[in-house]
């Protein structure tokens, strides 16, 4: 323990981690705000500390899960190019999904449950990251973990901040997330003999599946049409001298 | 003459409500003041798939009636009749775009907002709207 925490690659992982948890770990949040919104007041504390309870004990599952299975041959392979994909994802444009026909959950049970299946979709993304990152190494798991699990009861507006005035932060995520995807490649067992023979591929393939990434998210996103970006809510008059504050 | 006035909810921003009230009271003809509040866009698409547009709206709505509460009655109080705007997104941007579309001539803000250890690290509203604004921008400090 004590010889990992003075090996400077033990700090870049933990960077990594942060950055990776940061970026894709807002959405989860503000799930957990709005789906108790609707509930009665007295209920609304209960199914927030229930929902990130449960949020937390999914995603503890799903991590081991997801290094337990990155431990089998050719699911590397997989588990890099899904990162690949969620990198790529990133940098593109939010999706102004159709609105779909979801009913607003006014019993406890029901918001719980819309938090932890909302949870379950929303942290494979993460779960995946850090697993990957983590190669194996459990105190970067459980680090990783530690850190996500504030960041799911947080606001994500730091991160909406952070992005508004730092752009370039969601490209180095991106470029990180192809990064790690590379380094999951090096070591998928199937291409082990080749990344021996060539030492070069060990930081040549990470290095060209984070350029990859950055490259092709930017060219999706100048396909996509640009969405309007601010939406007008509320737009009322008050007369002079009026005193009446029902609107 | 034709003022906008974005709040956040913060003490400084009722303090440049308070400047405008009186910045009209002195104008010879009174001008038309525009309250406008920006909440930040956090329900992204993943979360339109839990979650319905109209709680988040309702949500929305909510925040930004609170954050314009206190503006709203330092209005009522000194009996100027204006307009109160809610849009969610960008804050700069948005109040921005707001100027522009409702033909502002002059944008009135306090130059810092809510104090908070994330605007200290990332700079204020008023920095960037002095920046993309095409219309006299007024620090209230």
């Amino acid at each position: 323990m004590i010889e990992m925490l003075s090996a400077p690659q033990f700090w870049v992982d933990v960077f990594k981690i942060i950055l990776i948890d940061l970026l894709l770990s807002g959405d989860n949040a503000v799930v957990i705000a709005l789906a108790c919104r609707n509930l009665p007041e007295a209920q609304r504390r209960k199914g927030i500390l229930y929902g990130v309870g449960g949020a937390i004990g999914l995603r503890i599952v799903l991590t081991f899960f997801a290094v337990s299975l990155l431990a089998l041959p050719y699911l590397k392979l997989v588990g890099a190019f899904l990162l690949i994909w969620i990198g790529i994802k990133l940098l593109l444009p939010d999706d102004e999904h159709a609105e779909g026909n979801i009913k607003a959950e006014t019993q406890l049970w029901g918001a719980i449950k819309t938090i932890i299946v909302a949870d379950f979709v929303m942290s494979l993304d993460n779960v995946l990251g850090v697993a990957a990152v983590a190669n194996g190494n459990v105190w970067l798991l459980v680090f990783g973990l530690l850190i996500s699990i504030p960041m799911i009861a947080w606001s994500s507006q730091l991160v909406l901040k952070l992005i508004d005035r730092f752009p370039i932060i969601i490209f180095g995520g991106g470029a990180l997330l192809g990064y790690v995807a590379g380094e999951m490649l090096v070591t998928e067992a199937l291409f082990k003999p080749l990344v021996e023979a060539q030492h070069a591929l060990h930081w040549l393939i990470p290095l060209s599946c984070a350029v990859l990434v950055v490259v092709l998210g930017k060219w999706l996103a100048a396909r996509k049409l640009a969405t309007a970006k601010v939406l007008d809510l509320v737009d009322e008059q008050v007369a002079a001298h009026s005193h009446d504050k029902s609107n | 003459m034709k003022i906008l006035i974005p709040v956040d909810g913060s003490v400084n921003a009722v303090r440049a409500v308070e400047y405008g009230i009186a910045y009209a009271a002195a104008l010879k003809v009174a001008p038309e003041i525009f309250l406008i509040n920006v909440q930040w866009k956090i329900a992204t698409g993943n979360v339109k798939l839990f979650i319905n547009q109209e709680t988040i709206n309702e949500y929305y709505r909510e925040q930004g009636a609170a954050a314009l509460a206190q503006a709203r009655v330092k209005m009522d109080e000194a009996g100027i009749a204006y307009t109160f705007h809610i849009s969610v997104g960008t804050p700069a941007e948005a109040i921005v775009l707001y100027a522009q579309e409702h033909k502002i001539e002059l944008i009135m803000m306090s130059a810092h907002g809510e104090a908070s250890l994330a605007t200290l690290l990332l700079g204020s509203v008023a920095g960037k709207v002095v920046q993309l604004a095409k219309t006299p921008v007024l620090l209230v400090k």
